[in-house]
């Protein structure tokens, strides 16, 4: 009798064993076309330029130590390689370096302020301000170091 | 009003790929909602178009799809509040695998919500001749995270579940507030220590797609960051 009944159960036993595993999907997983065809929002654009932001300044880390390197070479060297920073296109580039620094601190503030404190009912208008106060930074530390370019425009 | 859809149609019998299928829908009025647009391409134009729905009015959450590059109800969505020059492009949601046109495997998903253990869970007698009481204070803080409908629009919209499969996810992570919250409960430690890892709770960047996508208006990063307060103040 169980015979009898294992025979006439096994085709429905078999299919209902491999019935959910036959089924074929198409894996989208892609997080690089999603990150680029996903609707962004203030959150997102903070996110994204956070992350660009701290790769750059990891690659500034670099650059900074390979250009201080030739203090093993004596006080000359040093000075040689401290006159190639002192054109203005790398004065600019500084300056670029400073937007950078400024945005991911702010930024870094707004999250703190988000895990924190209350930040995430209000991040929209904590991005708007980590704006508002980073371009008044910006440009009040671009007319410091140019300031001697700008004497000589103003004369 | 003429409409222009953009479908991601995907057979598992026919298509290695999915492609997109356009179809040209005349006199739409604008009061439609997305879901009557689809229901007219099904019921019209082409019978195979394959999608989820029940309710139709925001609860089930069964309709949750990327709708012009963004996650949303299908049902809770009218045309007058998108762009209808351009064509609509409906796609499944994000990073779960396609069983067919815009129907997705939620299995990886509703796993995720199990693992933090979604129900009251209570080491003490109920109190005798009446139910376990919660206060009005209480009660309050848990109303918003209580209105979550397991969509997955939320889950799906987020980059660290794009780049990592592991990650619990806003919407688990939502339950797990829920409960921890909730002082009747007495697991709050428990589901706790299942979140309080890097594929967990520290996983959340702060990056608000979740609280874009929610149907239901939850500011999900606000109970996450509760959460974490709570993670790293209960050693101290």
């Amino acid at each position: 009798m169980l015979i009898l009944c294992l025979i006439i159960n096994l085709p429905f036993i078999l299919m209902s064993q491999n019935s959910y595993s036959k089924i074929k999907t198409f894996d989208q997983k892609n997080w690089v076309k999603e990150n680029l065809s996903y609707k962004k929002d203030t959150g997102s654009w903070a996110w994204i330029l956070h992350r660009i932001t701290g790769v750059a300044l990891i690659g500034y880390l670099f650059l900074h130590i390979y250009s201080l390197s030739p203090l093993t070479q004596g006080e000359a060297a040093f000075t040689d390689k401290m006159k190639s920073f002192t054109t203005p296109f790398f004065m600019f580039i500084e300056w670029l370096l400073f937007a950078f620094v400024l945005f991911h601190s702010l930024n870094g503030i707004r999250i703190v302020l988000v895990d924190w404190a209350d930040g995430a009912k209000y991040h929209r208008s904590l991005y708007v301000w980590s704006w508002i106060v980073g371009v008044i930074l910006f440009v009040m530390m671009g007319v410091i170091m140019f300031s001697y370019e700008i004497g000589l425009l103003a004369k | 009003m003429d409409i222009t859809v953009k479908i991601l149609r995907y057979n598992p019998e026919k298509d290695s790929q999915p492609y997109f299928q356009d179809f040209t829908l005349k006199g739409i009025s604008e009061d439609w909602r997305l879901l009557d647009v689809l229901h007219e391409i099904k019921w019209k134009h082409d019978g195979t178009l394959t999608f989820r729905r029940s309710c139709a009015h925001g609860i089930c959450g069964s309709d949750g799809m990327k709708i012009n590059g963004k996650n949303r109800l299908a049902c809770s969505l009218l045309l007058k509040d998108i762009n209808t020059s351009k064509p609509i492009t409906i796609e499944p949601l994000p990073s779960l695998p396609i069983i067919k046109d815009l129907v997705v495997d939620m299995s990886s998903f509703f796993q995720k919500y199990e693992v933090i253990k979604p129900y009251l869970i209570n080491k003490t007698p109920p109190p005798p001749n009446s139910e376990r009481l919660q206060s009005n204070e209480n009660a309050e803080m848990l109303f918003e995270s209580a209105k979550c409908i397991l969509c997955a629009c939320c889950t799906t919209s987020c980059p660290s579940t794009w780049s990592n499969e592991n990650y619990l996810g806003p919407a688990a992570l939502l339950k797990a507030y829920r409960f921890t919250f909730d002082t009747r409960d007495d697991a709050g430690d428990e589901r706790m220590d299942i979140v309080d890892n890097p594929d967990g709770i520290w996983r959340c960047h702060t990056i608000f797609n979740c609280i874009e996508a929610c149907p239901k208006e939850i500011n999900i990063t606000w109970h996450i960051s509760q959460l974490k307060k709570k993670i790293s103040t209960r050693e101290i």
